[in-house]
Parts: structure tokens; C-alpha cells; sequence
């Protein structure tokens, strides 16, 4: 990966790029330290997006980018990529709908050939869309229908937001994803997939200029569309806490805590990385010191805090062991919450945490697909790429009492979303 | 075209220990990865399970430190330690910023040289091991990777899952760790390699300070007998509720190191690798039957098998087997087009620096050559060497190995909606889903 003069972040100073007169913004970064280049195309769409009726439509319309467009027709988008040393995927948020590609340095102008194509001209047909839509049922069936913590997952978003389109799961409800037509595709590809709604970031053993002047004359020509309409994002304030209970035939018990946090804007975001550090990156964290080591009602606990465009979610899924209750788990965890809120996490503690956050960013900025990744978050969650490195700068800034702050704000007990798994019947 | 790996320097110590260091440019980070020559295929019989738990232990206190003290410096100079093992060997790892490297490196060698396996630790670690055992029963994935393996080796010591049997790991006691790292923890064949923003000339001393100085005679891990054959069978793990089958189809395979290895690579990229593979084509592209599927030698040092995973709705659930098999049959009897080839060629020579960007995956390789003993030039000269695999050999080394007569269908769903389908592949076996715990 890049390093600056002092060895240590990326050289920023080394991105070139620009928006072109339809919208698409440019983003190109050399760096020869390994014979790769990754190629992300970031679309600002997601399930922040949709409407009830067409939820899914993102992640549904992700898997229709890979079936054909003008020059590249159905199955030609990952033969030739493949031909030609790379491979390609993409992922859907609630926020964004992310392509890239990795490959040999030789396949550069032919990536930048496939993937403006789709963006120019993506061939959409009922036929593909209904194969498609089997595919997406299948991924519904593994990722939610059949795992316990996508079924306490999907209820969570629920119980915290009533109003936001966080409230529905990125792949969508089951009756939703068999009535999108293609009719709806269209129309969403007109609106999201239109340059000015895109970045584009190319990172790794490439020349600049001549890449910049690639990708121009590759995307130039794609016609501008209207602005996307605007995201209902208003939210009706909590007045308690929310449970819900998960009825599955499942072996063990499970717990999962969710509050609302503040949006990846807000001063407050990096806090709460470091508080989530704090509490469960690794061995010596408090919540696996004290509900897996000490108490030992849990098996694992995880804290998960993303950034969202909106104001996302704080949560903590334990699992719990075998006779413990959620209520047990629930209060143990909340007690050690409460404990940070009143008296806040030791200087030591705010120190371990900003260094494991370092070295995490530190190592997703060790692969060129990790740079793109990161600069491209940061742009379409922060609103600079520079986020991407500045971040450590704000993790160095945090302290004890910051932590004693966001904790209490955000992680209240009467803000509070609870869901419990409750196993029925073993087998 | 060759891949460029950074200059290694490697030393054997006097101890018989061999320390391998190699300096990158990029990131200010030290990878460290020691690999002890104990894994699963050691596990006493009755006591699957061991290994894996004297990985997890041995953090839990040495002579100097606690557990809580070990987690507590690693973690708070910027680290965070992975234990734990596979069939063949025991990995202790960490990446941190280089200029901690003496100090973990110190916790580390602390930790595996003498751990004192507290009792109490050990008692907990154990319950904590069987809960988790529990909360696998709500992964199907998870419930067919096991019956799998099961399936594929038998009473092989590479045919239990690392974690151990729940039944197992309930009479682990804290005698049979001490005596597993007494016999099995050595210096004699350890390795430790250091990759990163670091002095080879500092770091091989600092080993050598570190490593040189233990005294231990561990056994040497006796050699394996070969698998038994696979037979045409089929075996489901009853887990009535399930609206979607997790399918795997397990055959004969090979060894890690092994004239092989190439046609192998090759062949199984171009059936199931990938997004155009055979399998992805005919079974997500044209029939919509799965979101996944994928085929894969699984290596180890002194046997392996093939396998096709994926999954579907229960419905389907012979039907995928079904298009598998067929399109096993298909490329045994055809091999690869010319497109195919060159197509998996290029793919897998052009991916092939994506698994080398890392300073952890530099010294995951070197670890692996030494572990497996195949030689680095393997690595360097991997894309020559996946262009000489012809469309002949990826041809017979499917017949050799892809599914066609003997290989064993495992299928975690609802029995009472899978098994009379199931029986046209072979008798049909049902257990229940805490029967592969």
C-alpha cells in the first residue's frame, strides 16, 4: 500500500480525479507495491432508497447488473473479466450498492470497457430478472429465513426505526422481491445508476494520467439523469425501551441489544468506534471480560456500530450459554454499560482501543481493494475521501470522558430495542 | 510473469527450531505466525477436541503471566493473538506495529513455551467450548462442513472437525492438555516466521534469543494411514425445520504436496471455481436452483478429499445433486474447452498476487511450504505453472478424483422431505442433527 514520507498513512496527496460534466466523480491512486489494481464503482443507492412494496429492489437490481448490457451480452461481464485475469463482485447496503473488481494490471482497460458499458446500457429482461429473483429467494433463504441471527437481525431494524426506510432488511421482504417487475428495474436504473450518482475509484499498478484519461473517454459520452427524489428520513422519537421475541426451533438462546446512534456526520461517530473497541475487540474487552470470562452467559458477544448515511444502529448479539435467560444477559450487559456511562472506560482502556482500531485501519489499508474500499466509504458516508485516513486523528482525539458521554447519550436503557431468541422445542 | 516474494532470510536454531524473517515495504506492521507441528489428527481417540483446546489454553497462563496479563499487553499494544489449529498444526499469530515486536514476541514464545494450563481456566474454556458446540445446531453450514468430514475420512484422525466432538470435549481434563503439550510441543520442527516493516538481521537475533533458548523433546507426529475409500452413499442430517438443504458431495482427493497439485487447482477452478465455473453456470445461472455453490480440493499434509458445496430450497434439494453429478460426469468425460482452460489460467494467474498483498498472508505462505513441503518456487513460479496444466490433465485428474461412483452425499434438511429422493444416490443414512455434534 502507499505510504507517506513518515511510513505511516496514505499519501492522499497522490489521488487524482475530478467529476465530468455528466456527474461521475473520477478517483485514481498509483501504487506499484503489488501487481493489482482494484476498481470500485460506488453507486449512492440502497435500501435508504426504496419504498414499501419495492424493498429489495437494490439488492435485487445488484444481481441484474452481471446479465448483459449492449457491447457485453448475458454471461459476458465475468467470462471476460475472468479471460483476462479478475474477478468481480458487489455488495448492497442500506446506504450504497458497491461493484469491484480485482485483476491483473494488463485487464485495466478492459474493466474500465465492461464496466462502463453496463453503466451505459444495461440489457434488462424479464427473463433474467426472474432467474435472478430465484437466486436472491435462495440468498434470503441462507442469510435470513434459515439463520437465527438474520431472523433477530431483521426484527431489531425493525423495532428501531418506525418511520426510516432503515427499518426494512436490505434484501428486502419475501412478497416484495417476487413482485418487483421489469418495468421497476428500469426505472431505477435510470434514476440511481446515472453518473452524477456514482464514484469510481481505481487504486493500485496503474499511471494516473493515462488511466484518468481512460476512464473519460469511457464515460464521458453516458448521458446525465435526474437528481434520485428525496429520502423520507424522519424518525419519531423513542419514548422507551422496544422488545421483541424470536420464535424458532433453535437449540441455544441468543440475545440481541440495539439502540439508535448518531449519523456517520456527527463528531459522535468515531466515539463510538472506540467505545465499541472498548467493549468487545478482543480477550481483555469488558463485555467478553465480564459476561463470557467472569459470569459466563455468554459463548461470544459481538458490538457491531456501522455508519450510515442516517442515523444508524449501535447493537450487541450475544449468544448465550445453555439456561441462561435473556433477562439475565440483558441486565449483566446493561450494567456494564451503565458502568461506562457513570465512571467511563479507564485512560488504559481508551488507549487499547484506539491502538486495535489503528492497526485495523492500518491493515484494511494494506490491499489495494482495502484503500478503494475505505476512500470510497468515507466519501460516500463522510463527504471527503480524506475521512479515510483522518479518522485516526479523531481516534487519537477521543477520551475517557467523551466515552462516558456517547455511552450515556445514545446507549440508554429507555432507548433501549431488545430481541430475544426464544428456542422452541429442541430436537 | 514470476511472482516476487521478499528476500527470506531463515536460520535453524540449535534447538532444531527454524525462524524465517523477510522484510516488505508498505504498511509500519509485523506479522508473526508460529506454527507448532500438533493439530487435530493427533487428538487422542475420545478426546477430539484436544488440540484445539491447547491452542485456546495455553494463552490462559504461563509461569510469569496470567491470562488476563497476556490479553491485556497484547491487546494494548495494538494487537490482537489468533490460537488455534487444523488437522495438521497448531497456529499462534498476531500483526501489530513493528515496533512492538520484541515485547510480543515475548508474550508469545511465553505462552507456548509455558503455559501452566490453570485449572479453573481449563474448566471454563470447557464449557465455554460445549456451549459453543451447542449454537453450532442452529448453523446448517456449519452442521454439513462437519457430517462431511466425518463422511469423507471415517475413522481417519483427519475425520473429526477440530473442535472436537461435544461428547468428546466434556472428558478433556486438565492432565490431557499438560500431557499434549508435553509431548507434542517442542522446538523440533516449530516454526516462526516474522513478515513486515522489520530489521531481518534484529528480528532473526531477537528469535534467536527467544526460541533458541527452549529445551523441550517433543515427539515427532507419526506419519497417517490412508484414508478408507469413499463409498456411494448418502447420509442426511435430520433438521426437521429447515426450509433450505445444505448439500455437500465429498470424493477421494490428495495430498498438499504432490505432482498433482496443479492439473487439481486447475481443473477444480474451472468445475467450480469462480463466478463462470460449470457448477455456477448450470446451477445458479441457467436453473436459479442456488445463491452459491463451489467445488475444492481440500488438502492436508498426508491425505485430502474433493467437494462440491452448496445449497437449496428443500424442493430442490436432489435436483441440485443431481445437476452436480451430471455435470461431474460431463467434464470427466469431456475435460475442459480451450476457452475454459485459458479462461481458469488467466483467472487463477492474475488473482494469484491478491492472496500475496498482506504481510500475514507472505507469512501464511512460507509457513505453508515449510508445513506442507513444497517448495517456494511454487509461489514464484505459480502462473508458469498454472499454464502448463493441459486440458488432458485437468481431464484425468477429474477422473481421478471428481465425483462419479464412490462419493458420499451429505444433506442437512428435513429428512422426511429429502431421503426418498435422496435414495437413487445410494443407500440412505438419517441422523439426527446432535448426532454430528
Amino acid at each position: 500500500m502507499p505510504t507517506t514520507a513518515d511510513g505511516l498513512v496514505l499519501d492522499l496527496s497522490k489521488i487524482v480525479g475530478h467529476a465530468l460534466p455528466n456527474g461521475l466523480r473520477l478517483r485514481v491512486l498509483p501504487d506499484r507495491t503489488a501487481p493489482t489494481v482494484s476498481y470500485y464503482t460506488f453507486f449512492q443507492v440502497g435500501s435508504r432508497n426504496e419504498r414499501i412494496g419495492a424493498t429489495g429492489i437494490s439488492h435485487l437490481f445488484e444481481h441484474m447488473m452481471f446479465n448483459g448490457a449492449e457491447r457485453y451480452g448475458p454471461k459476458e461481464f465475468d467470462r471476460v473479466l475472468e479471460s483476462r485475469g479478475g474477478s468481480s463482485n458487489a455488495y448492497t447496503s442500506n446506504d450504497l450498492t458497491v461493484y469491484y473488481d480485482d485483476f491483473a494490471p494488463e485487464a485495466l482497460a478492459t474493466v474500465v470497457d465492461l464496466e462502463s458499458d453496463r453503466m451505459r446500457s444495461l440489457r434488462i429482461t424479464p427473463e433474467t430478472l426472474e432467474q435472478e429473483r430465484e437466486v436472491v429467494k435462495e440468498e434470503r433463504r441462507l442469510r435470513t429465513e434459515n439463520s437465527v441471527f438474520g431472523l433477530m437481525e431483521e426484527q431489531l431494524e425493525s423495532l428501531v426505526f418506525q418511520a426510516h426506510p432503515y427499518r426494512w432488511p436490505v434484501i428486502g421482504w419475501r412478497e416484495d422481491i417476487e413482485r418487483i417487475d421489469a418495468e421497476d428495474c428500469r426505472a431505477f436504473f435510470r434514476t440511481y445508476y446515472a453518473p452524477g450518482n456514482a464514484v469510481i475509484y481505481a487504486v493500485g499498478d496503474l499511471d494516473a494520467d493515462a488511466t484518468l484519461a481512460l476512464l473519460e473517454e469511457a464515460y464521458a459520452g453516458i448521458p446525465a439523469g435526474p437528481p434520485p427524489p428525496p429520502v423520507a428520513r424522519g424518525e419519531p422519537p423513542q419514548r422507551g425501551e422496544r422488545r421483541a421475541t424470536v420464535r424458532y426451533p433453535a437449540q441455544a438462546p441468543a440475545l440481541l441489544v440495539g439502540w439508535r446512534g448518531p449519523a456517520a456526520r456527527s463528531p459522535d461517530a468515531p466515539a463510538l468506534d472506540v467505545l465499541q473497541a472498548c467493549l468487545a475487540v478482543g480477550e481483555s474487552s469488558r463485555l467478553r471480560r465480564r459476561l463470557v470470562r467472569e459470569a459466563e452467559v455468554a459463548v461470544s458477544v459481538h458490538v457491531s456500530w456501522g455508519w450510515r448515511i442516517d442515523p444508524g444502529v449501535f447493537y450487541a448479539f450475544m449468544e448465550l450459554a445453555p439456561g441462561v435467560t435473556p433477562e439475565r444477559a440483558g441486565a449483566l450487559l446493561q450494567e456494564e454499560i451503565a458502568r461506562v456511562a457513570a465512571r467511563g472506560p479507564s485512560p488504559s482502556e481508551v488507549r487499547r482501543a484506539r491502538r486495535l482500531l489503528r492497526s485495523a485501519v492500518l491493515h484494511e489499508l494494506a490491499t489495494h481493494g482495502g484503500v478503494a474500499h475505505a476512500l470510497g466509504q468515507a466519501e460516500a458516508l463522510r463527504g471527503d475521501y480524506g475521512e479515510a485516513t483522518r479518522v485516526l486523528e479523531h481516534y487519537a482525539a477521543v477520551t475517557p470522558g467523551d466515552l462516558r458521554r456517547v455511552a450515556a447519550e445514545y446507549l440508554d436503557p429507555s432507548q433501549r430495542c431488545t430481541v430475544a431468541l426464544d428456542p422452541e422445542g429442541a430436537r | 510473469m514470476t511472482i516476487a516474494l521478499p528476500p527470506i532470510v531463515e536460520e535453524r536454531l540449535g534447538n532444531g527450531a527454524t525462524v524465517a524473517v523477510a522484510r516488505r515495504p508498505g504498511i509500519p506492521l509485523a506479522a508473526v505466525r508460529l506454527v507448532v507441528r500438533a493439530g487435530s489428527a493427533l487428538d487422542p481417540r475420545g478426546r477430539s477436541g484436544l488440540a484445539h483446546l491447547v491452542a485456546e489454553a495455553a494463552r490462559r497462563g504461563t509461569r510469569r503471566r496470567s491470562g488476563e496479563r497476556i490479553d491485556e499487553q497484547i491487546e494494548s499494544l495494538g494487537a490482537e493473538l489468533g490460537a488455534g489449529c487444523d488437522e495438521d498444526a497448531t497456529y499462534f499469530g498476531l500483526s501489530a506495529p513493528a515496533e512492538h515486536l520484541a515485547q510480543l514476541l515475548d508474550v508469545v514464545l511465553d505462552l507456548v513455551i509455558h503455559p501452566t494450563f490453570p485449572a479453573a481456566e481449563v474448566t471454563r474454556l470447557r464449557r465455554r467450548e460445549i456451549a459453543a458446540l451447542e449454537h453450532d445446531l442452529d448453523e446448517p453450514g456449519v452442521l454439513a462442513d462437519r457430517a462431511m468430514l466425518e463422511a469423507a475420512y471415517g475413522a481417519h484422525p483427519y475425520g473429526h472437525p477440530v473442535e472436537g466432538l461435544q461428547r468428546h470435549v466434556g472428558r478433556i481434563r486438565r492432565a490431557d492438555a499438560q500431557g499434549f503439550h508435553a509431548r507434542w510441543y517442542g522446538p523440533a520442527g516449530t516454526l516462526l516466521v516474522i513478515v513486515g516493516a522489520v530489521d531481518p538481521g534484529e528480528a532473526l537475533a531477537l528469535a534467536r534469543r527467544r526460541l533458541g533458548s527452549w529445551r523441550a523433546s517433543s515427539e515427532e507426529p507419526p506419519a497417517l494411514p490412508a484414508p478408507a475409500p469413499v463409498r456411494r452413499s448418502v447420509l442426511i442430517v435430520d433438521r426437521p425445520d429447515l426450509t433450505q438443504s445444505q448439500v455437500r458431495i465429498a470424493s477421494r482427493g490428495i495430498p498438499r504436496s504432490g505432482p498433482e497439485y496443479f492439473p487439481a487447482v486447475v481443473a477444480s477452478s474451472i468445475f467450480g471455481g469462480g463466478f463462470t465455473s460449470r457448477l455456477v453456470e448450470e446451477i445458479r445461472v441457467n436453473r436459479g436452483l442456488s445463491y452459491g455453490v463451489r467445488s475444492r480440493f481440500a488438502m492436508s499434509r498426508e491425505a485430502g478429499f474433493f467437494f462440491v458445496s452448496t445449497f437449496t430450497k428443500v424442493e430442490t434439494t436432489a435436483e441440485v445433486v443431481e445437476v452436480a453429478l451430471g455435470e461431474s460426469a460431463r467434464f470427466c468425460e469431456e475435460g475442459p474447452t480451450a476457452e475454459e482452460l485459458q479462461r481458469g489460467q488467466s483467472y487463477l494467474a492474475g488473482l494469484y498476487p491478491l492472496s500475496l498483498e498482506t504481510h500475514d498472508q507472505v507469512a501464511e505462505r512460507i509457513c505453508d511450504a515449510r508445513l506442507y513441503g513444497f517448495g517456494l518456487d511454487e509461489v514464484t513460479g505459480y502462473r508458469e505453472r498454472v499454464r502448463e496444466v493441459s486440458a488432458e490433465a485437468c481431464r484425468d485428474v477429474a477422473r481421478r478424483y471428481f465425483p462419479r461412483e464412490d462419493r458420499v452425499v451429505v444433506a442437512v434438511g428435513p429428512a422426511s422431505r429429502i431421503a426418498r429422493a435422496l435414495e437413487r444416490f445410494g443407500p440412505v443414512t438419517v441422523v439426527p442433527a446432535r448426532r454430528v455434534l
